[in-house]
């Protein structure tokens, strides 16, 4: 009984060793019918923590434009600083500007109104999202890449440099292609 | 082979100078060594086991900075990517990050560890036990613990280099006291062997012409002089006893007016000759002999001229003699002899004549007179007129007194 006991605890680590190490490529998506809607909700809200602004936002208004298919668990989000999300919609030719967001989440959205909403927020405070741009042309700070098990995303430093808000340099390597 | 007997067992073996120099040297060295050793060690493993703590605390606040974002996208090939471009140029063996529940999130292991490092991390886990944990942070929540395994690589190599040093130092000392100590043995401890075997032969066999060597230590040296200055007054002190022995000895024995030997000698001799006559089986005898008119001399010329008269007669009576024939003053004017064993009859007539004889010329005394020095003889023979000493002397006075007897008798 005792022998046995000992070989146990000799297999121990032996077991330990095969285990295998954890290897997921990017943000895993979990299963179920809004498991794209989850992981998109956990990598904004990622984005959000490692932002800046100017000055503190203990409420960040959160502003979604155009047609968002991944939009529907951003609500779940909450941020480690305790600040809270307001969501509101810009719609029509209102800007973000006008609106006062403090991010811009951008769904599908014809070319034009969306470079004309993302331009309209240069030199501004505001965060863009652009979650239908996987070449990330629109000139949003970051782009939503959508592959079938995974999520990923690019940050646009040209955009970030156009913004006055800041994101933490950490960040760009976790980015595709990153630096 | 019988191991040698140890006859003086009441004295224990004792070290020699050498072996307890040697051990001495020995322990100092040891103890020092160690001393400067253990300290050094000591001391340098504490330093470097807080310089390892922190900077093990350090990789580990690094590891957590850096992936913290990486666990907040969830990403944990840039976590691990992340983990490994800090930990791989630092002494790191293992890095885990845990999510709260425990759950291993990313394990990063250094890729071919040698053996040298596995033991220098062993020896290092025994005094500064890894690992670093530090949590990581966002806000309020928790998100993962990081833990750093290893990081004290220079510890094990500080205690296994302080070993090896160590020891070489050891090495090198005893080879120092080695040297050390042949260097006393040749400076100190053969001039002082020296100089003990020369005390050596001077108490043993009287040896007084032998000297100590010179010596190029001060105090060797001084000690050898001083011993030989001692050397020296002692064989004068050794001479000067045996020649005042001698003259004791001769005092002691001699009439010192003539030379001849004194009655206590004669007393000596007599028996001694007995025995050698017995052990050779051979006769000898004894003569009395007594001045015939030394009394008118002393009483007419004075003191002086009876003494020069009895030095006179004395020699004349040792001119006479034979090998082995001896003759005595037993006081005032009386002399014996004793004749050397193997003398018959007719020998001893024959040299009691030629006594007589000699004495016929008249002796000059120094006032320039002249006086007849004849003698009376009486004989005594052993062991045909007395095997006794007392009675072989009783016998030859008689002897004496009846040939004075005579004499006068002659003369009258």
């Amino acid at each position: 009984m005792r022998s046995i006991f000992f070989y146990l605890l000799l297999l121990i680590p032996t077991v330990a060793f095969a285990v295998p190490t954890i290897q997921p490529a990017m943000l895993p998506l979990g299963t179920g019918t809004d498991a794209t809607a989850a992981g998109t909700a956990r990598m904004v809200g990622a984005m959000l923590e490692y932002t800046r602004w100017p000055t503190a936002r203990p409420v960040v208004r959160f502003c979604l434009a155009g047609n968002a298919r991944h939009a529907g668990r951003l609500a779940d989000i909450s941020l480690s600083n305790g600040a809270q999300l307001q969501f509101s919609s810009v719609t029509g030719s209102a800007s973000a500007r006008s609106e006062g967001c403090d991010a811009l989440y951008i769904g599908r959205l014809d070319p034009g109104p969306m470079q004309g909403l993302i331009a309209d927020t240069r030199g501004q405070p505001v965060l863009t999202i652009a979650e239908d741009d996987p070449d990330c042309r629109s000139g949003a700070i970051f782009c939503l890449l959508y592959a079938p098990q995974t999520l990923s995303f690019q940050l646009n430093i040209d955009a970030v440099s156009r913004s006055t808000v800041r994101i933490d340099p950490r960040v760009l390597r976790l980015s595709k292609g990153g630096y | 082979m019988s191991a040698p007997v140890d006859n003086a067992p009441s004295t224990p073996v004792l070290p020699t100078l050498r072996q307890v120099l040697a051990r001495a040297h020995m322990r100092l060295i040891l103890f020092a060594v160690l001393m400067a050793g253990v300290t050094l060690t000591v001391t340098g493993v504490l330093v470097i086991r807080g310089y390892a703590d922190r900077n093990l605390a350090l990789i580990a606040r690094t590891v957590a900075y850096t992936v913290e974002p990486a666990l907040i996208f969830d990403d944990m090939d840039a976590a691990r990517s992340g983990i490994a471009a800090v930990a791989a140029s630092e002494s790191v063996h293992r890095v885990d990050v845990r999510d709260p529940q425990g759950r291993e999130l990313v394990l990063w292991r250094r890729p071919g560890d040698g053996i040298m490092t596995m033991i220098e991390g062993g020896i290092a886990n025994l005094v500064a036990p890894s690992p670093a944990t530090v949590e990581v942070r966002r806000g309020d929540r928790l998100i993962a613990r990081v833990s750093v395994h290893g990081g004290a690589e220079g510890l094990g190599r500080f205690i296994l280099s302080g070993l090896a040093t160590a020891i070489a130092c050891l090495v090198l000392t005893l080879i120092a006291t080695w040297a050390l100590a042949r260097r006393l043995q040749r400076d100190v401890t053969d001039p002082l062997g020296r100089i003990a075997d020369v005390a050596h032969e001077v108490r043993a066999n009287r040896q007084f012409d032998r000297r100590a060597p010179r010596s190029h230590i001060r105090e060797v040296d001084q000690l050898g002089r001083d011993f030989n200055a001692l050397l020296e007054e002692l064989n004068d002190w050794h001479s000067g006893v045996l020649s005042q022995n001698r003259m004791l000895e001769r005092q002691a024995t001699r009439d010192a007016l003539t030379g001849l030997g004194n009655r206590a000698m004669f007393e000596r001799s007599l028996p001694a000759t007995m025995a050698q006559a017995d052990a050779l089986n051979l006769p000898f005898a004894i003569l009395y002999l007594d001045v015939n008119r030394f009394k008118p001399v002393n009483d007419t010329y004075g003191h002086d001229a009876g003494d020069a008269m009895l030095i006179v007669i004395a020699a004349r009576l040792r001119a006479g003699l034979r090998v082995g024939d001896q003759a005595f003053r037993l006081g005032g004017d009386e002399f014996a002899l004793i004749l050397a064993p193997g003398v018959g009859p007719e020998e001893l007539e024959a040299i009691k004549a030629r006594i007589l004889d000699g004495m016929r010329q008249p002796i000059m005394l120094p006032g320039g007179q002249r006086v007849d020095g004849s003698l009376s003889i009486g004989s005594a023979r052993y062991p045909q007129d007395s095997a006794d000493a007392r009675d072989l002397l009783r016998h030859a006075d008689a002897a004496m007194y009846a040939a004075k007897g005579r004499r006068a008798g002659g003369r009258e």
